[in-house]
């Protein structure tokens, strides 16, 4: 039967047939765009600055000044994460309801109007536009708007998220059955009501659930903003790095490191306390009270960290903050189009592309090799064979220890952090920016890819395994076929979320079109900056429907059992 | 409803941000050293204008050269060191900073061109073709006028440079040329004196190619709308500060001054020139 399905859908010839004979010229194309030269590589320069830092890695640093100082810091950068996430999912709750299809309101009982529909639109623009501007770049604009520090911090990550998570909880809400709805609708309820009755409740956990993953975002990526200004540890990880005080990175790193996981494995268990608890109605008063821990928790930390953030909200919101916002906005208007200036923008735009699509491609060969070794050993079959040595399903345990937790390491500092490393290995421009991407994005999608590996049907692998194949062998022949629409997929939407960060690396002298904003920021030209956003959000919103499109070619296929996950999957891939 | 919150929109718009009485004085500096080395040199200095002004004096650590400028402007800091070129842009964009004092040696500043010891270049004119490091967008010595000094040796950085990169501060700019990350950069020749006398520059390692004609650059600025009187005590309390004393020759030293000397806007006009001619500021 494994046989039958093989044959059905042949995978790797599929590289040698026009779409990936296409793929092989667009990268091509992107390698020549990035300047990407394998020279630089291999050059004694780039050997020197890896071992430079691999020595000055160790010991970190640990005077009792540094700890201390590091402290602060490192505090902020929680506290930013968690009062960016809470802003985000104030604002991002009322625009999901807005932007959710019609077709749930029909199924409450509403008839949407005109008005709905209009409402329906703008709101789906407005979530769209809040995605399309990367995080950093928000940052930028409200350190200039609000003013120096964390309440620029916040503002950005709740206004950047607030996007991408309003379009995956109205997602949710239209993927959530209607049959409750329309039942309670037909018995008479007003739509609001069925819609707080019969949809919220079923897909509460589904809301929380991503909600806690999201925070593990927000803390990478308010680990970045302090770059640009907008607190948090960010700039002291940039000048330790630029002034190559390793061992400072080394401490900053394993700091960050540490926190990171810690938040993790907090929302991991929450989530599955969430899970457990699912249900169209919770299961019981146990489970409502582990609803309002979690709930009355995640409260509690936003109040302290707003608190500790001392987010001067009354003034945040005041006439002086609100005008000079309004002036801001407004001398960036009317937009910079003059033709000396797009014609420094294409060439700029067209960098940023060509490295994101090199990014992409070196992240999914180094994460699919990091997968393969990093397949869990127990699973499914494709552990050792009963017949295997001890010392060699030992090794292969380790094998796949060590490729999780380099995942996890590549995963922690952001593409900035780790543009500006690279830097120092091959130089500044666009090959720097991509190979940046490339490293972060290995440790998301390798571990994207391991569990996509974990999860196919366990027959053909079995089958394999039984003929007396290797693990290694068998996990390529039966289990990497069964995954790989599921790998594109992955890949795809890892080029999406590359595409934005591609577009302010450039603030680190990583080429792009963030070069350009970076100039024009610094210089008060902002009715350039003006047209530099609107470009990065045509950018954006080109590469995610292209990539949109391709992905339903790719999914509509054979891999049904991947479409309902379709939902909740931009989440997963969006991770920072 | 809709009415309602219009109105009240409109009056939070309209009403003007009360005076505030100020409970302490605000100060920062462009990040154009590392924020550590910022917040040390500023320590002892910080707690002599306390004594003198009679408020606490807060130093609000700033990561980004043009927050410092939105930062006076939005009146959330009351008195900020700029660079030259940033003070033309706080007194453009708030049309009423006041500069109150400079260092002896701001009147009269200089920029070095910097390469790696093994560079050929024997002139600026050999640097077409090279890869190239200015230190901030935003800084007077570190990018603004090199490059006004680079267009009038006839190079076009935009157009005659192989790259062009922003380390971000004068120090990372160094230490860039010395790892042989770029094949030239330009710098405040402060800094490097710094960096040569505390060997945290390898000087047979990195050579200076050239040094520009002196210029007007950094000082202390204050807010225009800050109370003229405190403005008088500040400004009092620096050129108060003598070398001869030694617990005023330690402040001086950290802010490698000799002394202070008064300044005015007019000292930045030429700034202001040469930004207009190296296209830094468009009218």
């Amino acid at each position: 039967m494994s046989a039958a399905v093989l044959h059905e859908r042949p995978p790797l010839p599929l590289l040698l047939r026009w779409p990936g004979l296409v793929l092989a010229a667009v990268l091509g194309v992107a390698w020549r765009m990035s300047e990407g030269s394998l020279a630089a590589l291999l050059a004694p320069e780039a050997r020197a600055a890896a071992a430079d830092f691999a020595r000055g890695f160790w010991p970190p640093a640990h005077s009792p000044e540094f700890l201390r100082f590091l402290v602060r810091p490192l505090v902020e950068t929680v506290a930013i994460a968690l009062a960016g996430m809470t802003l985000a999912l104030v604002l991002a709750a009322p625009l999901a309801w807005l932007a959710t299809a019609p077709g749930v309101a029909r199924a409450e009982g509403d008839a949407p109007g005109p008005l709905r529909r209009g409402a329906w639109l703008a709101a789906r623009t407005v979530l769209n536009l809040m995605r399309s501007v990367p995080e950093l770049v928000w940052a930028l604009v409200f350190v200039r708007a609000l003013g120096l520090g964390p309440a620029a911090g916040v503002a950005a990550i709740g206004i950047g998220y607030a996007g991408v998570v309003g379009k995956v909880f109205a997602e949710i809400w239209e993927s959530s059955p209607c049959a409750p709805a329309r039942a309670l609708a037909a018995a008479g309820a007003p739509p609001r009501r069925a819609f707080a009755l019969a949809v919220l409740p079923g897909s509460a956990p589904l809301l929380a659930s991503y909600a806690l993953y999201r925070l593990d975002c927000a803390l990478r990526a308010s680990a970045v903003l302090g770059l640009v200004g907008a607190g948090g540890m960010g700039v002291q990880l940039e000048f330790s790095l630029k002034m190559f005080a390793y061992d400072e990175v080394a401490t900053l790193v394993l700091a960050l490191f540490a926190v990171v996981a810690a938040v993790d494995l907090l929302s991991a268990w929450a989530r599955r306390r969430l899970a457990e608890s699912r249900g169209l109605f919770p299961a019981g008063p146990g489970a409502l009270r582990w609803r309002a821990a979690i709930l009355g928790t995640w409260l509690a930390l936003a109040a302290g960290a707003a608190a500790y953030l001392e987010l001067p909200l009354g003034e945040l919101f005041s006439g002086a903050t609100l005008r000079s916002a309004a002036g801001f906005f407004g001398s960036m208007f009317p937009p910079d189009l003059s033709p000396g200036f797009l014609r420094a923008l294409v060439p700029a735009a067209a960098e940023t592309l060509a490295v994101s699509i090199l990014g992409s491609a070196i992240a999914s060969v180094l994460g699919l090799g990091l997968a393969l070794a990093a397949v869990h050993p127990g699973t499914r079959g494709l552990a050792g064979a009963p017949g295997d040595s001890r010392l060699r399903s030992g090794a292969r345990l380790a094998l796949a220890a060590g490729a999780r937790g380099a995942m996890n390491l590549l995963r922690t500092l952001p593409e900035l952090l780790w543009a500006l490393l690279v830097i120092f290995a091959v130089g500044l421009g666009p090959f720097a920016g991509a190979l940046a991407l490339g490293i972060h994005n290995a440790g998301v999608l390798g571990r994207l890819y391991a569990e996509a590996l974990e999860e196919v049907p366990p027959g053909p692998v079995a089958a394999l395994r039984g003929a007396g194949a290797r693990p290694l062998a068998a996990t390529l022949l039966a289990a990497l076929p069964q995954a790989w629409p599921q790998l594109v997929a992955y890949t795809l939407y890892r080029w999406e979320v590359a595409v934005r960060a591609s577009a302010v690396l450039g603030v680190v002298g990583a080429g792009g079109i963030g070069a350009l904003l970076h100039v024009s920021l610094n210089l008060f030209q902002h009715h350039r900056t003006a047209t530099l956003v609107a470009a990065i959000v045509v950018l954006v919103t080109a590469v995610d429907l292209f990539s949109g499109w391709l992905r339903a070619r790719i999914l509509a296929g054979p891999a049904s059992r991947a479409a309902p996950r379709a939902a909740c999957a931009p989440g997963l891939a969006n991770a920072t | 409803m809709h009415r309602l919150a219009a109105v009240a929109l409109a009056a939070v718009l309209l009403v003007p941000p009360a005076a505030r009485a100020l409970d302490a004085l605000r100060v920062s500096a462009i990040p154009d050293e590392s924020p550590t080395e910022l917040q040390r040199k500023f320590e002892p200095l910080g707690k002599y204008l306390e004594k003198n002004i009679g408020l606490p004096v807060k130093f609000v650590p700033v990561t980004d050269y043009a927050a410092t400028v939105e930062g006076l402007a939005a009146g959330k800091l009351d008195m900020v060191w700029y660079g030259g070129f940033t003070f033309v842009q706080a007194r453009r964009r708030t049309g009423n900073a006041i500069p109150i004092v400079q260092r002896a040696e701001d009147a009269r500043f200089h920029s070095k061109f910097i390469v790696p010891a093994s560079s050929k270049a024997q002139s600026l004119k050999d640097l077409k073709g090279a890869s190239f490091a200015f230190g901030s967008v935003s800084s007077t010595s570190g990018h603004l006028m090199p490059r006004y000094f680079l267009l009038q040796a006839g190079i076009d950085p935009d157009k005659d440079f192989a790259k062009v990169a922003y380390s971000g501060a004068h120090d990372v700019t160094a230490k860039w040329v010395e790892a042989g990350k770029v094949d030239a950069g330009a710098l405040n020749e402060s800094i490097w004196q710094r960096l040569v006398d505390e060997k945290k520059i390898d000087t047979s390692k990195v050579r200076v190619l050239w040094t520009t004609p002196e210029y007007q650059d950094y000082n202390w600025t204050v807010r225009g709308d800050l109370d003229p009187k405190l403005v008088e005590k500040l400004r009092a309390a620096f050129l108060a500060l003598d070398p001869a004393k030694p617990e005023d020759k330690a402040i001086l030293d950290l802010q490698r001054a000799s002394r202070f000397i008064p300044t005015s806007p007019e000292a930045y006009k030429n700034i202001e020139q040469a930004a207009r001619s190296a296209g830094l500021i468009k009218d």
